[in-house]
């Protein structure tokens, strides 16, 4: 029987295939049947396959892959050559009958379509007399749309609407006025992140005291807004003015000593310690000035020449600048006879507020004339006057973090504090008290700042910059705070009310250290800086 | 004379129960009313049709509802309810609509359907049948309306103004701006004010869509669903 065959002729090909679909395949590519050939060659692959599943072929299927390629070869001939007749048109029917069965499916692929319809034949049968059998849908809705397309349409628009799930009888209406727009552009994205309000996470929460470390009398204290009778030096010592008398009071001993009293119908209006913190500077309210030397507890000089009473001071290493009711700021320096080097001069009113900048490059000055001026120390007219308050200027506080960072606090009128970059002269921030602001103290600390406020809180108010969050209150004072003064480690706090009282606040403590209490403790550094000052 | 005095009984309940379920029906039509008014507020807030701040926390539901406090939303939103109220009481509506348009090309962004569904007297009185000869009747399965305590009720409400709230999770970032328009399905016999016109479904272009809780009362039930668009599938 193989030796029969005509495609005998290529045996190696046939051998490296595995199955016999891929056996077929390089035959037929490569080697140039006859048609006969071909069409044999498919029927016997069908053959086989069809016959596949019978115990002889699958018999010899196993035999194949056991025997040699020669052999192998053979197989495959002889099921071409033995299915031939019968095989070639056994398979092609059942196709044809699929075919034709697969159209006749295409032609009613919604078998809910004769219900959906009835309403549109049985117009259709109405208008028209027509042989079209009504379950072949299709032909009668071309038929139908030709004759009478508006019933139709509605009819098909029904039909669609049916199958929709919607009712026709109903109306889709939209409200017609537009609706109003939003003033502005909102995008979600921030919106997600914003907290409804800050969270102040409990850990990070500043706690507060509630008493005062320790409190001590200030009897004859003048309840007076314009005057600054409080500061604390960096050895430690707070010195107060009351009224004639100025006593200074050593933290870390505990004792306190009256360094002068003045003249009889005057009073003292003003105190600063020097740098070093070894001498004092009183402004009394004849307009005199004087230099206090704290240890030896006598005079070192008197720099007269105001002619009203000089209410706040503020040094600059040798450089003693003071301000005046008349509005004037006179520059002295302490180390020469002829004290006065320069005069700065815009305020029409009290100045109440002056404070140079840690690097005495910049002195800020707050007036009764609700100004606030940043003056360059090499010029006589004020870099920026600023216009912003609405009440007499008496707080002022440079950052000590920031440089050119200034906190401004207006008096009962004004209730604010602006905060000003003194660069630039742009106002930054502004915070609405509710309450007149005597002074301002920034943390060495903290991000923060301290406001001590008169009427009507009479309280201390934490707020933490520049996020602007007030961190906590102080009710300690019964009328209102005159003045504060911060102590040289940073943590503690003082000030001093018209009910008499000095406190003492622990307000920027540091947490987890434990710092030796400013008030009765150890200072050092401050304690060993010797008199660099040449004071005649 | 028994036989008269059944009808009698009969009569009396039948005049009874339409009286009950009007009042049932309309202060149902009141839940309805204020819910979509809710709803119709929290879509303004958390799409961020309107900035935050012209929102106000009221308390409903158990919740903290956000209302609006800009004097022309809230005169806006209130022209609509007043006529939404006569039509869900007069039961003319089926479907309210608050499609979220961009201003920009004015494409339909979202889209929050409300579906009410009301349910007809016939479903009463099939009820009160029901009940009458109970034992003759094969009970149907499903007709059978469990009167609904106003805690329930709700706490349903509750659950659809929670979903519409975590909606913002999935649904896609609003680019630019958006308004809003009021759509409602009515009835054709429904009387239409001047001020509502007839409109297209503003449906949403290769819309995906999410259906949330509904919640019934005993002679309403409303279906809430949400169509957005998909962002660009990468």
């Amino acid at each position: 029987m193989s030796f029969s065959t005509p495609v005998k002729s290529r045996p190696s090909i046939a051998s490296c295939s595995p199955s016999r679909m891929s056996y077929q395949q390089p035959r037929l590519d490569s080697s140039p049947l006859t048609p006969r050939q071909y069409s044999q060659l498919t029927s016997s692959f069908m053959s086989s396959r069809r016959r596949s599943p019978s115990g002889a072929q699958a018999k010899s299927c196993i035999h194949r892959q056991a025997s040699s390629p020669l052999k192998l070869d053979s197989y495959p001939l002889e099921g071409e050559l033995t299915g031939t007749g019968p095989v070639s048109s056994t398979p092609k029917r059942p196709a044809k009958k699929q075919l034709y069965r697969s159209s006749v499916q295409g032609d009613r692929f919604i078998p809910s379509r004769s219900s959906t319809s009835t309403a549109m034949s049985k117009l259709e049968s109405e208008s028209k007399i027509s042989p079209v059998s009504s379950d072949s849908s299709a032909s009668s809705v071309s038929n139908a749309s030709s004759y009478q397309p508006n019933t139709v349409a509605l009819a098909y628009q029904s039909s669609v609407a049916e199958a929709c799930g919607l009712a026709l009888n109903t109306r889709i209406l939209a409200f017609k006025p537009e609706a109003p727009q939003s003033s502005k552009p909102i995008d979600l994205r921030s919106q997600y992140n914003r907290p409804l309000k800050p969270a102040v996470n409990a850990q990070l929460r500043r706690r507060l005291p509630t008493s005062a470390e320790r409190i001590l009398d200030a009897p004859g204290i003048r309840d007076d807004y314009y005057l600054n009778l409080l500061d604390w030096s960096c050895n430690n010592q707070v010195a107060i003015g009351l009224d004639r008398d100025l006593y200074v009071w050593n933290a870390e001993t505990g004792t306190v000593s009256s360094l002068l009293q003045t003249r009889p119908n005057t009073y003292i209006a003003g105190i600063k310690w020097s740098g070093d913190g070894a001498y004092v500077a009183v402004g009394l309210s004849d307009g005199d000035v004087q230099i206090w030397d704290a240890e030896e507890g006598e005079k070192v000089r008197s720099m007269t020449g105001h002619a009203a009473r000089v209410g706040v001071m503020s040094w600059d290493r040798h450089i003693l600048s003071s301000g005046c009711r008349d509005g004037s700021i006179w520059n002295h320096d302490v180390r020469v006879a002829e004290h006065k080097v320069s005069e700065f001069v815009n305020h029409q009113a009290e100045v109440c507020g002056l404070q140079w900048r840690s690097d005495g490059n910049q002195l800020a000055s707050g007036g009764n004339d609700n100004l606030v001026n940043i003056w360059d120390a090499r010029s006589s007219t004020p870099k920026f006057t600023k216009s912003n308050h609405k009440a007499a200027v008496k707080a002022l506080a440079w950052c000590p973090w920031q440089l050119n960072l200034l906190a401004t606090g207006g008096g009962t009128y004004d209730k604010h504090i602006h905060f000003w970059n003194g660069t630039t002269g742009a106002r930054l921030n502004s915070i609405d008290t509710g309450s007149q602001v005597t002074s301002l103290q920034w943390s060495t600390t903290y991000k923060e700042i301290v406001s001590s406020h008169g009427y009507p809180d009479n309280n201390l108010a934490i707020w933490s910059y520049p996020t602007l969050v007030k961190n906590g209150e102080i009710q300690g004072h019964d009328t209102r705070v005159l003045s504060s003064a911060l102590s040289p480690d940073g943590s503690t706090l003082a000030t001093v009310a018209s009910d008499e009282n000095l406190k003492f606040w622990k307000v920027f403590e540091q947490l987890g250290k434990k710092v030796s209490s400013a008030v009765g403790g150890t200072l050092g550094s401050g304690k060993d800086i010797a008199k660099v000052m040449m004071i005649r | 004379m028994p036989a008269s005095a059944k009808s009698q009984a009969q009569t009396a309940a039948a005049i009874a129960a339409p009286t009950r379920s009007k009042l049932s029906l309309k202060g149902s039509s009141k839940v309805v009313a204020e819910f979509f008014e809710y709803s119709i507020n929290s879509i303004l807030f958390q799409r961020g049709i309107y900035p935050p701040e012209d929102f106000q926390v009221v308390k409903k539901y158990g919740l903290n509802m956000l209302v609006t406090v800009d004097e022309e939303v809230k005169a806006y939103i209130r022209r609509i309810m007043s006529q939404l109220n006569k039509w869900i009481t007069g039961g003319k509506i089926s479907k309210l609509v608050v499609a979220v348009v961009s201003l920009d090309t004015g494409d339909v962004a979202e889209r929050w359907q409300f579906d009410i569904e009301v349910f007809s007297k016939g479903v009463m009185t099939r009820k009160a049948t029901l009940v009458a000869d109970k034992e003759n009747t094969v009970p149907a399965s499903g007709v059978q309306i469990k009167e609904k305590s106003v805690d329930e009720v709700q706490s349903e409400i509750q659950a659809i103004i929670r979903q519409i709230t975590a909606s913002v999770t999935f649904l896609p970032v609003l680019e630019g701006r958006h308004t809003f328009n009021v759509l409602v399905y009515a009835d054709g016999d429904a009387q239409v004010p001047a001020e509502w016109i007839d409109s297209d479904p503003k449906e949403v272009r290769d819309a995906e869509q999410v259906k949330l809780r509904s919640f019934s009362t005993n002679s309403h039930k409303v279906d809430t669903m949400v169509a957005y668009r998909l962002g660009n599938a990468e």
